[in-house]
């Protein structure tokens, strides 16, 4: 379970995200909807501790996470997938997942996690020595998810996963996005594309300039009048 | 006649191939450009003197005592000296300037205590400097046990760094040290061990460079920048490309010393260096970054 409560962050005078609440449970995926420069990144971000936060409670399990250092974090059993999908391009697709076990939590079950990773994405079982920058955008973020599911993580967040991905390739992303949340890990989803995500997300928030100004189950966020018309694309 | 100055070249080129190595490390994983990086060389060879001279340890021994050491004074360089720049400087390219100027300042420290202790005269010391017959040329023992150790060092390396979690996890902050995090790896930590690697190597060098040049307190300059040529020659951040940059420098200035004129071969280094520059600007094995 992470519970994120008062969460601010500040760029210089610029106030990227203000009083932020959510939580997220285990098997469940959480979407965050939100426009362009709403603060979605930011909030990731600062759970994950890569950006500075101020005033903010973030307990993961009941275990504090707002002081610890992002590797820290990810060692307390909470990975994330970041916008433009971080992976190491230069290194091999072997190499990043392999990565992804460097946390002392995931290193005795290494060799379980990576086949499950490999199940779940059986295409890099055959791209496994090739670089990871030499991918197609979709096995990219492949590595990206597998590489993140190496940590052996409680919780799972994950920037625009569909980003640039074509449609089929984004059916088969969010068809695994269910698999991780039914494996028992929560997931927290930062979205655009609301259609594919509301159809498999458990709940929902909804966040504008840095506030969040809405939240409910995934059913009621599809029905929702405000959420048809700024993301459902419904007049 | 002509595996002569090619035994001494490859030695000669192995070793800078070594520093090379160092220098990269220290660069590419901790983002310093170490200014300071010839004089840890050049007092690993004072070391060496001192060890041999003093105490009659052979250098190949004082290696395990030198080296070491090296690594922990790097490493308390770091987390004394530079972790505050790490600390304060705004982006990685901010840093790298940032360390540019502070470690030109420990420069002129090191060298000024170097001069103070030993002087400007040039130094070298009798180690194992017998004749051997390979391939019907006659080359120095200690010339070619240093080229013996620099390849098996620089092997070690590469195996560490390629088969090794904590190997991978050097390059992966290379590569991106803001991704290393999201994967559990103290980027400070390893950076501050990427550049005590990188002056663990550099003062490998010194001891080997000490078995068969004659070196002196303010020899360390020529040989940041010849370690600096190597890498941006090979390609930031690429170990094969140390190899041959640093062969190649071996080779050209031993030939050119041999055939030419000995005068000549800091000129043929920057001919050729402006010649990869010119035909490829990220170096022999370089990729071009965005
Ligand atoms: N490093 C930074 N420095 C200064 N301002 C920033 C920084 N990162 C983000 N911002 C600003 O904070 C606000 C929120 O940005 P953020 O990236 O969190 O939005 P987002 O919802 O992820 O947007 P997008 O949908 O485009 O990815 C924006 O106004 C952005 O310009
Ligand atoms: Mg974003």
């Amino acid at each position: 379970m992470l519970e994120v409560s008062g969460l601010s962050v500040a760029y210089g005078k610029h106030r990227a995200l203000d009083d932020v609440t959510l939580s997220v449970a285990q098997r469940e995926i959480v979407v965050i909807l939100g426009a362009n420069s709403s603060g979605k990144t930011s909030l990731l971000k600062a759970i994950a501790g890569v950006v500075p936060k101020s005033g903010a409670r973030v307990s993961l399990n009941g275990r504090d996470l707002e002081k610890m250092r992002a590797n820290d974090i990810v060692e307390a059993g909470l990975a994330l997938v970041p916008e433009g999908r971080g992976i190491f391009g230069e290194l091999t697709v072997r190499e990043n997942l392999l990565l992804g076990a460097y946390a002392k939590r995931a290193r005795a079950k290494e060799k379980e996690n990576l086949e499950r990773a490999i199940s779940l994405f059986p295409k890099l079982a055959q791209r496994m020595g090739q670089a990871a920058n030499t991918m197609s955008g979709g096995e990219q973020q492949m590595v990206a998810i597998g590489r993140a599911l190496m940590s052996a993580p409680d919780i799972l967040l994950l920037d625009e996963p569909s980003l640039g991905l074509a449609p089929v390739v984004c059916g088969e992303l969010f068809a695994s996005l269910g698999k991780i949340r039914d494996a028992g890990i929560g997931v927290l989803l930062v979205e655009q594309n609301a259609k594919r995500s509301l159809q498999i997300a458990d709940r929902g928030y909804l966040i504008e300039t840095g506030r969040i100004t809405g939240e409910g189950s995934a059913a009621q966020l599809r029905e929702d009048p405000a959420v048809q018309r700024a993301y459902l694309g419904v007049a | 006649m002509f595996t002569e100055p090619l035994l001494s070249g490859i030695t000669l080129g192995g070793i800078y191939a070594l520093i090379a190595m160092g220098l990269t490390l220290q660069y590419g994983v901790a983002r310093i450009m170490n200014l300071s990086y010839g004089e840890s060389l050049v007092a690993a060879a004072f070391a060496a003197l001192w060890l041999f001279t003093s105490v009659s340890v052979n250098p190949l021994i004082g290696l395990f005592v030198i080296v070491p050491l090296a690594g922990i004074i790097n490493w308390l360089i770091y987390r004394i000296l530079l972790v505050p720049l790490v600390k304060r400087a705004p982006s990685r390219d901010a840093l790298e300037v940032d360390s540019i100027l502070a470690t030109f300042g420990l420069l002129f420290v090191a060298q000024g205590v170097m001069l103070a202790i030993f002087g400007g005269n040039y130094f070298s010391y009798d180690f194992l400097s017998i004749p051997v017959k390979i391939f019907g040329a006659t080359i120095s023992a200690s010339r070619l046990l240093a080229l013996g150790f620099a390849v098996v060092i620089g092997l070690a390396l590469y195996l560490g760094l390629t088969r090794t979690r904590a190997g991978t996890a050097i390059r992966a902050v290379a590569v991106d040290p803001v991704s290393a995090q999201l994967v559990a790896i103290d980027v400070r930590a390893t950076a501050a061990f990427a550049y005590a690697l990188g002056g663990a190597l550099v003062a490998a060098g010194g001891v080997l460079v000490s078995m068969f040049l004659t070196f002196n307190a303010n020899l360390g300059v020529v040989f940041t920048m010849k370690a600096l040529i190597v890498v941006i020659m090979g390609g930031v951040g690429n170990l094969l490309g140390c190899l041959v940059a640093g062969l190649i420098l071996g080779l050209t200035e031993t030939f050119v010393a041999t055939y030419v004129d000995p005068g000549l071969t800091l000129a043929a280094t920057y001919i050729i260096f402006i010649l990869v520059l010119l035909l490829r600007p990220q170096g022999l094995f370089g990729t071009r970054r965005s």
